[in-house]
């Protein structure tokens, strides 16, 4: 057991940390095209990317010098990548399960965000019975024909490109009858209509298909492999960045510290309160945790083991623990912590939300919401951590009952 | 960096299981429950042979040289094991000579710690439950070259079998940590009967105990016997609460209500996935914080206190959650949890309970 970084490690994260200071932007980046244009220097110095082989454009960078690179970016408040479910998953799926030609086709220009990527998977009906889902994809010789409704998709306003699992065999057995594609948003047949959200602003969609076209080029792997290429991708949703996030929390913290400091309870700074500092003390003591966790995941990526459903774990913990450490922020600044806009400055600016997004403390309390429904929600993980980590027994359920 | 443990390390962890579930079985651990010293002579014999007393010791001293790590992987063991042994204590205060005493302290300890031939204790609280040095009231004063010591130390872990007390005092405002022989005039020892008989404690009174004037630790020696303390206890509330998952989850698995295992209700199922989740995030802590101390990490003192505070309160929630998993069996005397329950309650309220720790984590990081 040895917590030091390697020399190598040392020296990658002291050349990270200056190009990020150098390089992070002054002003806030408003429109797409500005974030697109820094995502693109981020890629252009090799902070996109990082873990691709280097044959499709990454550095097949240690997942150590990824997880580096993103804790870096945290610590120097830089805005994050774009595109962060292509760069994340679609491209590694991508890069397992596609043909050359769409290898060629796709991967560069996901990393350089020229194209964008949304995950068209849940649908109304399907969400934590994902393999449920009603879609179809109905084979018409030279192409599929689409029909059905997304819903929650994140980014499908901006995207050109989705990847879609439908259903494209209705007489199988559910998990069997599932394909996946490469699905082009910006045809007609395709219409994205924003949901908004708790936090306000409108990050995900309902994307509605009517006689849409996926190609016959554009199937990944084979037909009805659909469910278990989306099992392999969903692997990389968790994982990596967790050193990151602690990151942001930590700065998150030293702001909640600052507010505490000026912020007065019957004549008092809310720091010296002794119920306060109980608090602080116990929230701290967690995210710390968070963080020692998130190394040990880490180790263990590091020797090539495969988190599998270990990841459960980490995700359970986080998201868990990010819903925690906002309320208790909000608790601990009273009216100050709802404030959203004018009020004292310590209280409404610049706090970092799990998002990526600089914010209010109003909104990063709201967005930790988000954490425990994606990805599979905290009742979904600790079925899979039950059964799968500890060896339960599985549970009787309908579904199951009846096909058997 | 690799948070895993070395062939090494995992080699000493293995044996040390095997030798504590051949050894140490909860009814090996019942009889001592029912034992007036409370401990084994011939259980400490052997540690000392395999080498446990002196894992962190110098070799020079019959010690292997080893690390806070090592001796946090046997306490884990021993927790596990819910074992009634004075090792923590004693093998705490022997650190804390060797990093801080004097040449002549070390000859008279060290080899006899290492050997088996001695046992020691930590009094690190008074009446104020309060471990900073302030609150300290046991006085130190200058009698004719020697060195009078005066005040009540509560809850003095194995206290009554200790061979010698490391004790903070002031000496005018100056805290220091005495070394004083448990056999020496003016000490006396009153044990305590409490929750968990595995852990025994007692109250020591010194009342003019006379020490020799070099007989004492720099202060510095206060927050070294508080973090290492801390770190150690969390390994052991750890090795229980892992103990309690194990049982929970098998358990979980053969008793059928309803015409099925009951680990196949989410209830049941739910509950022992947060009880892992707990464990894991326990174990990141501890190891952490030893690591962090034993490499003299910027850090070290901070993760101490956040491995205590965090254990603290995730193994009684898991040691508590295995119980009611149980449900009826779990209540009782004859079925083996709540040995690892009381095991891990016992240890909260020792070496800085977690209010305190928290405390010092907020003293460090928001200032
Ligand atoms: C911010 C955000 C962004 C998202 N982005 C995307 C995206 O880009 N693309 C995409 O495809 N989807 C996305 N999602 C959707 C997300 O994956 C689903 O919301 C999620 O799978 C849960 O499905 P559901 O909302 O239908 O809830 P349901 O599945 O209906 O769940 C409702 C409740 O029932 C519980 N439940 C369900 N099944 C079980 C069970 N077996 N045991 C115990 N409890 C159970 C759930 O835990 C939950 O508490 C996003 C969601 C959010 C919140």
């Amino acid at each position: 057991m040895d917590l030091n970084l390697s020399p190598e490690d040392r020296a990658f994260r002291d050349q990270a940390r200056a190009w990020f200071q150098r390089n992070v932007p002054r002003a806030e980046l408003k429109t797409l095209e500005e974030r697109r244009a820094w995502h693109r220097t981020m890629y252009d110095a090799g902070y996109v990317g990082m873990g691709w082989p280097t044959e499709y454009g990454g550095r097949g960078a240690t997942p150590m010098q990824q997880a580096i690179a993103a804790d870096e970016m945290a610590r120097a408040n830089a805005p994050a990548p774009i595109n962060g479910l292509g760069v994340g998953f679609i491209g590694p799926t991508i890069i397992i399960h596609g043909t050359p030609e769409q290898k060629q086709r796709y991967l560069r220009k996901i990393l350089t965000a020229e194209e964008m990527w949304c995950q068209l998977y849940s649908e109304p009906n399907s969400g934590s019975d994902l393999a449920s889902l009603r879609t179809r994809a109905e084979d018409r010789g030279d192409h599929f024909l689409v029909n059905g409704q997304k819903i929650w998709t994140s980014g499908g306003h901006i995207a050109d490109w989705g990847i879609l699992l439908a259903r494209s065999d209705p007489g199988v057995a559910k998990h069997k009858g599932i394909s996946c594609f490469l699905f082009d948003m910006r045809q007609p047949g395709v219409e994205v209509r924003p949901l908004k959200q708790i936090t306000g602003s409108s990050e995900f969609n309902e994307v509605f298909m009517t006689n849409a076209r996926a190609e016959k080029r554009d199937l990944i792997g084979r037909l009805g492999q659909g469910w278990e290429i989306a099992q392999t991708t969903l692997g990389f949703e968790r994982g990596g960045n967790s050193m990151a996030r602690v990151t942001r929390y930590a700065s998150a913290f030293d702001r909640l510290v600052d507010a505490a400091k000026k912020i007065e309870r019957g004549g008092k700074p809310l720091l010296e309160d002794p119920v306060v500092r109980a608090k602080l003390g116990n929230v701290y003591a967690e995210m710390e945790v968070q963080r020692y966790a998130a190394l040990r995941v880490l180790s263990a990526l590091q020797k090539g083991a495969s988190p599998g459903a270990a990841s459960s774990i980490t995700k359970l913990s986080y998201s868990e623990f990010e819903k925690r450490y906002y309320e208790l922020c909000l608790e601990i600044l009273g009216p100050y912590g709802q404030v959203t806009d004018g009020g004292l400055e310590e209280t409404t600016l610049d706090v970092d939300s799990s998002s990526g997004v600089r914010s209010s403390w109003a909104y990063a309390f709201l967005w930790a919401r988000a954490g425990t429904i994606y990805s599979g929600s905290s009742e979904i993980q600790k079925n899979v951590i039950g059964e799968r980590v500890l060896g339960l027994p599985k549970e009787i359920r309908a579904d199951r009952v009846a096909k058997a | 960096m690799d948070f895993s443990f070395s062939s090494d390390q995992q080699l000493l962890k293995n044996s040390a299981r095997a030798f504590l579930d051949e050894h140490v079985k909860p009814a090996q651990v019942r009889l001592l429950w029912d034992d007036p010293r409370g401990e084994s002579e011939a259980l400490w014999k052997e540690m000392a042979q395999l080498g446990w007393l002196g894992l962190a010791l110098p070799e020079d001293a019959g010690g292997s040289a080893l690390g806070l790590v090592e001796t946090a992987i046997l306490q884990e063991e021993l927790g596990r094991a819910a074992c009634p042994s004075p090792y923590l204590s004693t093998v705490l205060a022997a650190m804390a000579i060797d990093r801080f005493g004097s040449p002549a302290q070390k000859s008279r300890w060290l080899p006899a710690v290492a050997g088996g031939g001695a046992r020691a204790t930590v009094a690190l609280m008074e009446r104020a439950l309060d471990w900073s040095p302030q609150s300290i009231e046991t006085r130190a004063e200058e009698r004719g070259g020697k060195v009078a010591l005066s005040g009540v130390k509560q809850f003095v872990p194995w206290a009554h079998v200790a061979d010698v007390i490391l004790v903070p005092a002031l000496s005018g405002s100056t805290p220091a940590v005495y070394v004083v022989e448990a056999s020496a005039p003016g000490v006396s020892v009153t044990p305590l009967t409490t929750l968990d008989p595995g852990t025994r404690v007692a109250q020591v009174t010194l009342d003019g105990a006379a020490v020799a004037a070099e007989a004492k630790l720099p202060a510095d020696a206060l927050a070294f016997l508080l973090q290492r303390g801390a770190v150690g206890a969390a390994a052991e509330m750890l090795g229980a609460a892992r103990r309690c998952l194990d049982m929970a989850v098998e358990y979980a698995k053969v008793r059928e209500q309803f015409g099925q295992p009951i680990g196949s209700f989410q209830a049941i199922r739910h509950k022992c996935a947060e009880m892992l989740l707990e464990v894991e995030n326990s174990h990141a802590a501890t190891y952490y914080a030893a690591w962090a101390l034993a490499s003299g990490a910027e850090d070290g003192a901070l993760a101490a206190s956040v491995a205590k505070s965090y254990v603290s309160d995730a193994s009684r929630k898991v040691c508590g959650d295995a119980i009611q998993v149980h449900g009826g069996i779990g209540f009782t005397w004859e079925y083996d949890l709540h040995l690892y329950f009381k095991r891990a309650k016992a240890l909260e309220p020792l070496y800085g309970d977690a209010e305190h720790h928290r405390e010092l984590i907020v003293r460090r990081v928001a200032s």
